[in-house]
């Protein structure tokens, strides 16, 4: 496409006054507030549909490992066993659940776990303003069920389990 | 054996004269670094340097200790003895300048009084050259070559509007002594009213000569990796630009010096005239050296702003610029000057430079720029 450019008239060839206007310019912006954010003292707050880091709740969870099936790159994992309660005076079956650890320095926070489950309100959601997740090993960035629910009061890291057990593959695409 | 009053006078007071001014130089390009991060960094809607210190102000001591700790690395296929001489070549001659330059009234705050300075200045100031070229040619890297011609081409090519450009107030002041110009200066006027158009051509072939940022090309980063000093690190990277803005500070004290009335702050003889300071004894003296210093940093900053401000010429832009405008426009200005000198009427000329400025004031405060951006919309 042809850009069509304003023939600068003599005057403007000749008396570079243009370049007045450009100085001016920048004398206006260096006294402009500036928009960066100092970030250690001040922090954005994110918009409301910002996906941040998980959040888990026991309760409302029904352990039927739909978030581990739709999970893509099957990095959550759950285990449940079965067990006879009381309920309203009958003997009922209840998946109680044991684990629910998520691996979250490998999810690329898709949110289709958010999308699978089948709970009102979801059990599981990314909907949180949190996303400073930076740690010095990698290995904490592997959370428990516990540390999900509550990860508003993360343990240090001296506090965390010292041998975790190898992380054995229980639901998802490999069954 | 030499007498202790000659040894003084001669060896022990310059020394020491100069270890001073070579102090401050060294403090004010340290800061300027610093000054010159922070303001770029504004006008860029961002904060610049803030972290260490207050206001970011430790930079200035945390950058030399950066480059000195550093680790210095020499390509294995350089020519050794021309790559350590580039970094240092450019630093004698600009810091041997500040001998020259009065940085306040005479005779205290000048460590040598030269008849001739302003001629030594500009040869010493224009080997500098030497050094670019020779760390560029000595790194055995095409990019630093290529940086140390277009520096060498830039430099050779703006000496001769630069020093053209001093022929008229060399014309009007009738000396080479910095003393003496800045002398007429407060009893006639500012070197600028008269001298306006030398004055542009300065201004522009001293950004061309310390390769700023308009006519950066040495260094073009978006073309040469970082021109001539690509190979160089850590304190023989930091000699280069302490080389720069030494070579900057001094072409400020030129302008200054030259086209700004030196220490003082006074025309036609009234105001803060050397009179009035060396009445004052040590204390005038201490005056003037601050106005002096106070004056470079308005045109540091100037260099800052136009850094900020202007995108890069193309090489054959700036050749043009150097010959077919600079060199024709000096040339014009001694002649007009050498006529209105003949008939003896110098003080038409200030008319010119207070006319010029007027309208050039006219033009930047007008309401707004409606016929460039009339033209610019109609496209549309």
């Amino acid at each position: 496409m042809q850009v069509e450019h304003p023939k600068p008239s003599w005057s403007e060839k000749f008396l570079v006054l243009d370049l007045l206007e450009g100085l001016k310019t920048t004398f206006r912006e260096f006294f402009k507030p500036k928009v960066t954010i100092r970030y250690p003292e001040e922090r954005l707050e994110p918009a409301n549909r910002f996906r941040g880091m998980f959040r888990f709740s026991y309760d409302r969870c029904i352990a039927c490992k739909l978030c581990a099936v739709a999970c893509p790159i099957d990095i959550i994992y759950i285990d449940v066993h079965d067990e006879m309660r009381e309920v309203d005076g009958k003997q009922k079956k209840l998946k109680v659940l044991d684990r629910y650890d998520i691996d979250v320095k490998r999810c690329m926070f898709c949110s289709l776990c958010e999308e699978a489950c089948p709970t009102k309100p979801k059990s599981i959601w990314l909907t949180t303003k949190t996303y400073e997740l930076a740690t010095y090993d990698r290995n904490d960035l592997y959370f428990n069920m516990q540390q999900l629910e509550y990860w508003e009061h993360r343990p240090d890291i001296t506090e965390l389990p010292e041998e975790e057990p190898a992380p054995k593959r229980i639901a998802g695409g490999t069954k | 054996m030499i007498s202790t009053p000659l040894l003084m006078r001669y060896l022990v007071w310059p020394l020491v004269k100069f270890l001073v001014a070579f102090l401050i130089v060294q403090v004010i390009v340290a800061a300027m670094n610093w000054i010159e991060r922070r303001a770029l960094g504004l006008v860029q809607a961002r904060l610049g340097p803030n972290r260490v210190g207050l206001w970011g102000l430790g930079q200035i001591i945390a950058d030399p200790i950066k480059f000195i700790l550093k680790e210095d690395i020499v390509p294995s296929s350089a020519e050794k003895i021309a790559y350590f001489l580039g970094p240092m070549l450019p630093l004698i001659p600009a810091f041997l300048v500040f001998c020259l330059i009065p940085f306040g009234p005479p005779p205290t705050f000048t460590v040598t009084r030269v008849n001739v300075a302003l001629l030594l200045i500009i040869a010493l100031t224009s080997t500098g050259v030497y050094g670019i070229i020779l760390g560029g040619w000595a790194s055995n890297n095409k990019y630093s070559l290529m940086g140390g011609l277009r520096s060498a081409a830039q430099m050779v090519s703006y000496e001769v509007p630069f020093g053209l450009s001093i022929v008229g107030v060399l014309m009007l002041c009738g000396s080479f002594d910095l003393v003496q110009i800045v002398r007429y200066q407060e009893l006639n006027a500012w070197n600028f009213l008269p001298q306006i158009v030398a004055c542009f051509i300065f201004l522009v072939s001293m950004n061309a000569e310390n390769n700023r940022t308009p006519f950066d090309l040495p260094e073009a980063e978006s073309e040469l990796v970082a021109g001539y000093h690509t190979e160089y690190s850590a304190m023989k990277f930091a000699f280069f630009m302490l080389a720069e803005y030494s070579a900057m500070l001094v072409n400020c004290c030129l302008m200054v010096s030259l086209f700004f009335g030196g220490w003082t702050l006074a025309m036609g003889g009234k105001g803060l005239t050397t009179e009035v300071m060396q009445s004052m004894g040590i204390a005038g003296g201490v005056l003037g050296a601050v106005i002096f210093i106070a004056k470079v940093m308005f045109f540091m900053m100037l260099y800052v702003w136009f850094r900020a401000t202007f995108p890069r010429f193309r090489f054959d832009q700036l050749m043009d610029l150097g010959w077919k405008w600079m060199i024709p426009l000096a040339l014009a200005n001694i002649f007009v000057t050498g006529i209105f000198v003949l008939v003896g009427q110098e003080r038409l000329l200030y008319w010119i430079g207070i006319v010029t400025i007027a309208l050039t004031a006219f033009y930047v405060m007008r309401p707004k720029a409606k016929r460039i951006h009339a033209s610019r919309t109609s496209e549309a």
